[in-house]
């Protein structure tokens, strides 16, 4: 069997900074794959390429089979693509709940006239969305709190959140940026139990990561970048013994 | 930009009896204010209603400023009428069409949504109305310019089986229908933003970004957004000039844009109630003071200052201020 995501050669600059130049990685079907680097490496630039916020320069994208090539990020979404966002971006004047919700709009099987005239169809998509969005709730640990305002979570919850609301949408893969950046020790912990039952619901995980200790735990595949470039990619133990990538470590601001 | 207050969740009893006040209210407002003068005012409201309900779609649930909505008020008026004096269309089949002229004609502005954010958009619906505005003045042949079309007729009498006939002459029978038509879009509008399409236009107002990565197609939103409010003002904009019996350009400067944002803020934006408050406020206040003219607009903008300084969820937000004061007390067990 091929890969689920393939990416080839892509290519993106800003300006005069080339944030990605040349990276072909493979990302095999119920596996996590890490991808670490330097900040400036241009991991955030290459979930931005995988999930369509950004269109790449050059190169050639295959999800499934399925070209990416052109496709925005919503229709990247619809063929099960979801992701979270490094620099959190929550619905903030939002409840918890209904954050996760919209994350629910591709699902809704209700004929369009029972949003004006709500009848037995509304209202059992009503009923599931919202037993389905509690569901999600608990599995990031929110449920207790799905009335409040996103935007008066504590840093680490609003992560958290973000990730709820993007299961919402059922993906096939998963892309994380940074997910426990910000989040304390038990948060982290948390979130490991999570990411690894992610993949037993067969859910392919691409997670971009600093914390090296979540990286070793849960990836079965580590891809390294610097300056934009490809350095190296292997198991994670490889990943660790490896002379080139602990020097991009030293030579970067690494925690 | 500004503050929006959450949409507030309210039990479905609670809605039913809204539902059931408001149609009192509608029923014997014009049988209370039962001077012509002031059922002209009641029927004005019901206009304002509709307008500030369409704005709020856009602006408030939506989160697209959109200082434009008066060029749809005109649509819908200049279209129906021209439909009905130089085509000998019925007024009935007028109004539906000159209410889709007006929806057509608000996709044209989702179009730059899609492209422009904010301040931009709003600088381009503001000259989107602008242009209206002149092609109104300018088109002469077909709207008769700033001369004015006069003697136009109310809606045609409704005649139903076994019933006396119901004219739209007097304004009593005019506010019960304008009145009883913002009643039944504000039943559906409720409906709407309570349903998985209001989480989308949600999303869509609070990050662009990620509802694209949630499966949400922006500019579709948009479109519909606009489509929607746009035809609902232009349904508004069929009833002003039966009212009034004339219909020149001046009825449809950017002013009015002006008043429409004036009432959906006053009242409080993403709120379903909200702008309906705005509207009546806004609407009834200049009357009350006696100042109908010049100082109209000047209350209108003290009004929108204020609460945006002072009070960003418009007087809803009062309201709960006040309700939340005094919620303890009515359930704190008689402590007097
Ligand atoms: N939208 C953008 N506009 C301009 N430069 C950008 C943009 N996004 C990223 N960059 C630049 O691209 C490089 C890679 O950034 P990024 O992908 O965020 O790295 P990482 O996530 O690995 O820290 C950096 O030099 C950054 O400044
Ligand atoms: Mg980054």
């Amino acid at each position: 069997m091929s890969a689920l995501l393939q990416a080839r050669d892509l290519h993106k600059r800003f300006g005069g900074v080339r944030a990605v130049q040349g990276i072909s990685l493979e990302v095999e079907a119920d596996s996590v794959f890490a991808l670490i680097g330097p900040n400036g490496a241009g991991k955030s630039t290459m979930m931005n390429l995988l999930s369509g916020t950004y269109q790449p320069d050059a190169g050639e994208l295959v999800f499934g089979g399925v070209s990416l090539a052109g496709l925005p990020a919503y229709r990247r979404a619809r063929l099960g693509i979801a992701r979270t966002f490094q620099k959190i971006r929550l619905f903030r004047q939002l409840s918890l709940l209904d954050n996760v919700l919209a994350g629910f709009h591709l699902h809704h099987k209700v004929p369009a006239w029972q949003y004006l005239f709500p009848a037995a169809a509304f209202w059992r998509d009503w009923r599931t969305c919202r037993e389905e969005a509690m569901a999600l709730l608990d599995f990031v640990g929110l449920a207790d709190r799905a009335h409040e305002r996103a935007g008066a979570l504590a840093y680490g919850q609003q992560r958290l959140l973000e990730i709820a609301r993007a299961l919402a949408t059922r993906p096939r893969l998963f892309m994380l940026d940074e997910p426990a950046a910000g989040l304390n020790g038990g948060e982290v912990e948390f979130l490991l139990g999570r990411l690894r039952e992610m993949g037993t619901r067969g859910i392919t995980v691409v997670v971009v990561e600093h914390n090296m200790e979540l990286v070793m735990n849960v990836a079965d595949h580590v891809f390294v970048m610097d300056h934009g470039e490809y350095l190296f990619q292997g198991t994670p133990a490889e990943v660790q013994a490896n002379p080139a990538v602990i020097a991009a470590y030293l030579g970067g601001e690494f925690a | 930009m500004m503050a929006r207050t959450d949409q507030a969740f309210m039990m479905p009893p609670s809605r039913w009896v809204g539902y059931l006040v408001a149609l009192a209210l509608i029923v014997a407002a014009p049988l209370v204010l039962g001077t012509p003068y002031w059922r002209g005012i009641l029927v004005v409201c019901a206009m304002n209603v509709l307008l500030a309900l369409s704005l709020n779609l856009v602006l408030g649930y939506t989160g697209q400023l959109n200082l434009g909505q008066s060029a749809f008020f005109a649509i819908g008026a200049y279209v129906s009428v021209i439909l009905v004096r130089s085509h000998g269309w019925n007024f009935w089949l007028a109004m539906v069409a000159a209410s889709a002229a007006a929806g057509v004609a608000g996709l044209l502005l989702a179009a730059f949504a899609v492209r422009l954010r904010g301040h931009y958009l709003g600088i381009a619906s503001l000259g989107f109305a602008v242009i209206t505005y002149q092609v109104l003045v300018n088109w002469e042949r077909v709207t008769e310019g700033v001369r004015g079309i006069y003697g136009i007729m109310p809606p045609p009498p409704i005649v139903l089986p076994g019933l006396p006939e119901i004219s739209f002459g007097n304004s009593l029978a005019l506010f019960w229908l304008v009145g009883g038509i913002a009643f039944v879009v504000y039943w559906m509008l409720d409906n709407l933003v309570r349903s998985p399409v209001g989480e989308t236009l949600r999303a869509l107002r609070e990050d662009e970004v990620s509802a694209a990565s949630l499966g949400i197609n922006g500019a579709r939103w948009k479109a519909f957004a606009f489509g929607l409010a746009s035809t609902i003002a232009g349904l508004a904009g069929c009833f002003y000039p039966g009212f009034v019996g004339t219909l020149v350009p001046d009825a449809f400067n950017i002013v009015e844009s002006f008043t429409m944002l004036a009432m959906v803020i006053v009242g409080g934006m993403g709120t379903m109630i909200g702008p309906v408050i705005g509207a009546v406020v806004l609407t009834f206040l200049p009357e009350l003071l006696r100042s109908a003219g010049e100082l109209r607009l000047m209350i209108y903008g003290i009004a929108l200052t204020l609460v945006v300084l002072f009070m960003p969820g418009g007087i809803l937000q009062l309201v709960q201020i006040v309700r939340t004061r005094l919620a303890p007390r009515a359930d704190g067990g008689g402590s007097r």
